[in-house]
């Protein structure tokens, strides 16, 4: 039997692992569930929505639905910066929301036994923005990848309260 | 009571023999020739079959034709009504013409999957085959 | 069960069927209502109806519906047979919209995926009671037991049953896998722990290794493998997380969503046994050893079987179960009618629309193309075929919008009943008058207006229409009366709800706006009769001194104007105080697709539906007139004055012009006001494609709904209401 066909059922049983799908952000490395990625696509326009949140960068086409992107740099509180052609976009989806998210680049897909994946530390000053959107750091080979929870990540825990009042 | 469960599908057939292992003897046999043919042995042999579950979807020969069959053969022996077997068809075919026509051809009651196991139940009891 | 709709689950035709049987009883029992009494005609009917619903439901095994039915048919049928004279005919009517709306209730809790467990032992006592009545106290009379073969149901009836598939709308099935810290002691027994804890909300639960209890070497399996359970449960996965992750020593735990034939192909591979919420754990089979060795090849082999084969089993039917719509509404398809009809399940019509919506994009990207302004091109063939095009894609769009039109008529008709239990609720002797019920809307109109119709129509028995005395001291000889009208006007469907009770107070409604603070600097004589009215559309706003239980208190008519709004309708009031009111829902007929008008602001794209559009000017210096507080006005004509709106400003977009005479400025339309833009230019004109707004972004105020441009780009839409 190929190994490349083991079913993920098989896979786990041997070692859990889980996939990310990793990309750069403000110099680190960051990892999202891959059970959570659509795809990737490259930064075309997009239109900008007035009066929204500042990392909420507007709406853009694809394929015909329209989703919204964010810039994960100014969500964690970075400065913005120019858009290049490595400058990528994650179409994730989180529950019913769809939402692009803006990176620097993309590194590639990470396995990560979840044996390998630490709770963040508590004490972090230096990326305490970012720190809210961090559930585990997983660590392959060498490297440290932080690990965002996509639900705080596109949401804020305000905002769903508000989205609640709306409803009633 | 005496069961006899058709049912091509593998861990359908488990689930069923588990499930109705709890109100009596089961014998699981894979196609409808098998079934027919396991019915026919058991009117024989004077232990015939109280309840018989049926899927529809089963080479060979299928849920309706195994329906079909074992009703001629009741048909034929002249076996009254009280000594027929009760036959619940099970399968994931929910729509309205497959069921009237399972009916037409002589089965008491239809049974979608997954099996709403306590409403099972229940109609076994209606059926008088558990109390 | 009707030919029509053999393609359809039994449990959605059984819905379909008894609903349509409740509303002609409810449709039956209306009519007589002013007679006094039932013909022959109408006995038969009723009877006809409560023996089919008798029936079906006992074959769906909802018992309580069953035999409710069945004591009604009793009933009927000994008026059937036994033909008494002068039996309570307003008692009977009671206890037949009570059956109907008890039933109703049931079907509401099946079609959500929910128990049918109403208890209607009540009603049956006293229907029951009831027929006692009517037989007179002799209880003789050769009809008056229930006919062991009644004649009615030639066919002597064979009990059928059809169970009904557990996992129809509500149940879920999930994978859930936890692993444990290495040094964990007794992970068997947390393992354990887990599972206990999820019975609680399991419909049927599995889980491997499975001898936890008995065996402490599955201790081992678990740390060494981690530990998987298989979970059907109507619950979504957060209670599911919860509930697992209460023991210590977990060190992750994965919740995986799949599909019931997954469920049942780890059920098979497990090899364990099937514990039921509820039931004692059995003795494993097998060794935990051998279970975990024979896993990874069995993993393989079995776990391609079962979903092969279920996969190609269920597959044709695996869409119907899981992904059915629970309520799903159809085409009107009356058998009887001579014209023929098919049903169409919604959900194609919805895709259908999408699909024109795609093609119109499609049209416009391809008649916008870049490629085309290439100078010197020769197009004058080029441009015969677009039109051509053009043509067809719009004989397209008007069949498809005249498919999802339905009369209105079901929506009309629901409203006698409740003008009748709301007006006799209150003593008032109310008639209802429809006109133009066959006149056709969108089906999503109708969704739509079901609820703000209902609420208007309220509004008049309960606070228009004067109570019987209060008619006669006043010297009204005329009965209360409501009229319910429908028709078409140019592009709109007008929907009006008229009574001719007491209007609308102008002076109260003045005073209770000054009380609130929302006049502004003009006396109240200048304010026009349908300003003053509209402020009883504003939230909070009620000048009623009393809640009551059909009206409330003023939440009503804000949020109807505002469901009206949704569907891009207006609400119009009239009324004549001392004489009464007419509300007039005014919704433009087709909805998605509309001409728009686009022009930008600093390279962003604004886009505005055309017949919002008053005209486009550009303006001098002049014509700007500033109030020292700030605000500016437009001039047009020297008599026009409208209030003006930069777009730049208003949604802070940077490099807009700012000269006034650089830009455009648009007159907008909105009711019967007037609005002036500044923009920078006009781009063009489209046909375009209403989408919504992600729900993620916040409602922006002026904003609609966004559509694609013929470039692919996307636009704002601008809605001019917002704007005011």
């Amino acid at each position: 039997m190929g190994e490349e066909i083991l079913d993920a059922q098989a896979r786990e049983k041997e070692v859990p692992k889980k996939q990310f799908m990793t990309f750069r952000c403000c110099n680190e490395i960051y990892g999202i569930s891959l059970e959570n990625v659509s795809e990737i696509i490259g930064l075309t326009q997009y239109t900008s929505i007035p009066e929204t949140e500042d990392y909420i960068m507007g709406l853009i086409n694809l394929r015909g639905k329209v989703i919204p992107v964010i810039d994960v740099r100014i969500r964690f509180g970075k400065e913005a910066l120019e858009y290049n052609d490595r400058t990528s976009v994650i179409v994730i989806q989180v529950k019913e929301t769809i939402i692009g998210l803006i990176v620097d680049g993309i590194e590639g897909v990470a396995d990560i036994c979840t044996d390998d994946i630490l709770p963040p530390p508590s004490v972090s000053n230096l990326r305490a923005q970012s720190q809210k959107y961090v559930y585990g750091i997983g660590k392959v080979n060498s490297e440290v990848k932080l690990l965002l929870d996509p639900d705080k990540l596109i949401h804020d825990a305000e905002e769903e309260e508000y989205e609640e009042q709306e409803e009633e | 009571m005496r069961i006899l469960i058709a049912e091509d599908d593998f861990a359908s057939r488990k689930f069923m023999l588990k499930f109705l292992s709890k109100f009596g003897e089961c014998d699981v046999t894979v196609d409808g020739m098998e079934a027919v043919d396991a019915y026919l042995m058991a009117l024989e042999a004077d232990v015939p079959y109280d309840l018989v579950c049926l899927d529809i979807m089963m080479p060979n020969l299928d849920g309706y034709q195994a329906l079909k069959a074992i009703r001629d053969i009741e048909e034929d022996r002249k076996l009254p009504e009280e000594e027929r077997a009760k036959i619940i068809m099970t399968t994931a075919l929910n729509e309205g013409a497959n069921v009237n026509k399972a009916f037409d051809l002589g089965c008491v009651a239809y049974a979608g999957k997954p099996i709403e196991q306590s409403k099972f139940e229940n109609v076994l009891r209606k059926l008088g085959l558990i109390s | 069960m009707g030919d029509d709709m053999i393609t359809e689950g039994m449990l959605d035709m059984f819905i379909f069927e008894t609903e349509q049987g409740l509303e002609n009883l409810e449709n039956i029992c209306l009519d007589s209502k002013d007679v006094g009494e039932f013909d022959d005609d109408h006995v038969n009917e009723i009877f006809r109806i409560m023996h089919t619903i008798k029936g079906a439901s006992a074959v769906m095994m909802y018992q309580n519906i069953a035999t409710l039915s069945h004591k009604l048919e009793d009933v009927f049928y000994y008026i059937r047979e036994s033909q008494p004279e002068n039996i309570p005919h307003a008692e009977l009517l009671d206890y037949i919209f009570e059956v109907s709306d008890f039933i109703s209730g049931e079907l509401e809790k099946i079609k959500e995926g929910n128990e049918s467990d109403g208890n209607a032992d009540d009603l049956i006592e006293q229907l029951d009671a009831y027929l006692k009545k009517i037989k007179g106290d002799t209880g003789s009379g050769n009809a008056s037991e229930k006919p062991a073969a009644a004649p009615a149901s030639a066919p002597a009836e064979k009990p059928h049953f059809y169970i009904a598939p557990v996992a129809s709308e509500a149940s879920r099935f999930y994978t859930i896998y936890i692993t444990y810290a290495k040094d964990t002691e007794m992970a068997n027994i947390k393992a354990y722990i887990a599972v206990n804890s999820l019975k609680r909300i399991a419909e049927d639960i599995l889980f491997t290794p499975a001898d936890i209890i008995s065996n402490p070497e599955s201790a081992n399996v678990v740390l060494e493998f981690g530990f998987k359970i298989a979970l059907q449960t109507t619950e979504g996965p957060d209670p599911i997380m919860e509930l697992v992750s209460g023991s210590s020593g977990i060190e992750h735990v994965e919740i995986n969503e799949c599909t019931s034939d997954e469920f049942i192909a780890f059920c098979a591979e497990a090899e364990a046994p099937i514990s039921s919420a509820g039931e004692v754990l059995m003795a494993p089979i097998e060794q935990p050893t051998i279970l975990v060795e024979s896993q990874k090849p069995q993993a393989n082999a079995s776990s391609e079987k079962p979903k092969g084969d279920s996969a190609k089993q269920e597959t044709p039917a695996k869409e119907t179960p899981a992904k059915k719509a629970p309520a799903k509404k159809k085409a009107a398809a009356k058998k009887s009618e001579t014209q023929s009809f098919i049903s169409v399940n919604i959900k194609k019509m919805d895709l259908l629309m999408d699909l024109i919506g795609e093609l119109v994009i499609a049209q416009a990207v391809v008649l916008q193309n870049p490629d085309l302004k290439v100078p010197g091109l020769e197009l004058s063939n080029f441009n015969k075929s677009a039109v051509q095009l053009s043509k067809i894609t719009s004989e397209l769009q008007d069949a498809i919008m005249a498919m999802r039109m339905m009369p209105l008529k079901n929506t009309f008709q629901k409203m006698n009943r409740i003008v009748y239990d709301t007006s006799k609720k209150l003593g008032k002797d109310i008639e209802l008058e429809v006109i133009g019920e066959d006149t056709e809307v969108d089906k999503n109109i109708i969704e739509h207006i079901s609820d703000p119709l209902m609420h208007l129509i309220r509004n008049s028995v309960d606070h228009g229409i004067e109570s019987n005395e209060k008619r006669q001291e006043l010297g009204k000889k005329e009965k209360g009366k409501i009229v319910l009208e429908a028709k078409n006007e140019g592009g709109q469907v007008w929907i009006s709800v008229s009574d001719n009770g007491k209007g609308l107070k102008r002076d109260e409604i003045l005073a209770k706006a000054r009380a609130n603070g929302l006049l502004d600097n003009r006396s109240e004589k200048d304010y026009t009769d349908k300003e003053v009215y509209n402020f009883i559309t504003l939230p909070g706003f009620s000048t009623k001194k009393q809640v009551t239980e059909y009206s409330g208190r003023g939440v009503g008519m804000d949020v109807v104007v505002k469901n009206i709004q949704g569907v891009g309708g207006v609400l119009d009031i009239e009324s004549e105080e001392g004489h009464g009111s007419t509300m007039t829902m005014k919704i433009p007929l087709t909805l998605a697709i509309i001409d728009g008008i686009i022009f930008s602001v600093a390279g962003t794209n604004f886009v505005t539906p055309t017949n919002a559009v008053t005209e486009f000017i550009r303006v001098t210096a002049d014509q700007l007139i500033v109030e020292p507080d700030g605000e500016e006005y437009i001039m047009i004509r020297g008599d026009s004055c409208y209030p003006l709106i930069r777009l730049n400003q208003f949604y802070s977009i940077k490099n807009g012009k700012e000269n006034i005479e650089d830009g455009i400025v648009i007159i907008l339309n909105h009711e019967d006001r007037k609005i002036a833009i500044f923009a920078d230019e006009l781009e063009g004109e489209q046909e375009i494609v209403v989408k919504p707004i992600p729900n993620y972004i916040k409602k922006v105020k002026g904003i609609s709904g966004c559509t694609q441009l013929g470039d692919g780009s996307i636009s704002l839409i601008l809605d001019t209401g917002g704007l005011l």
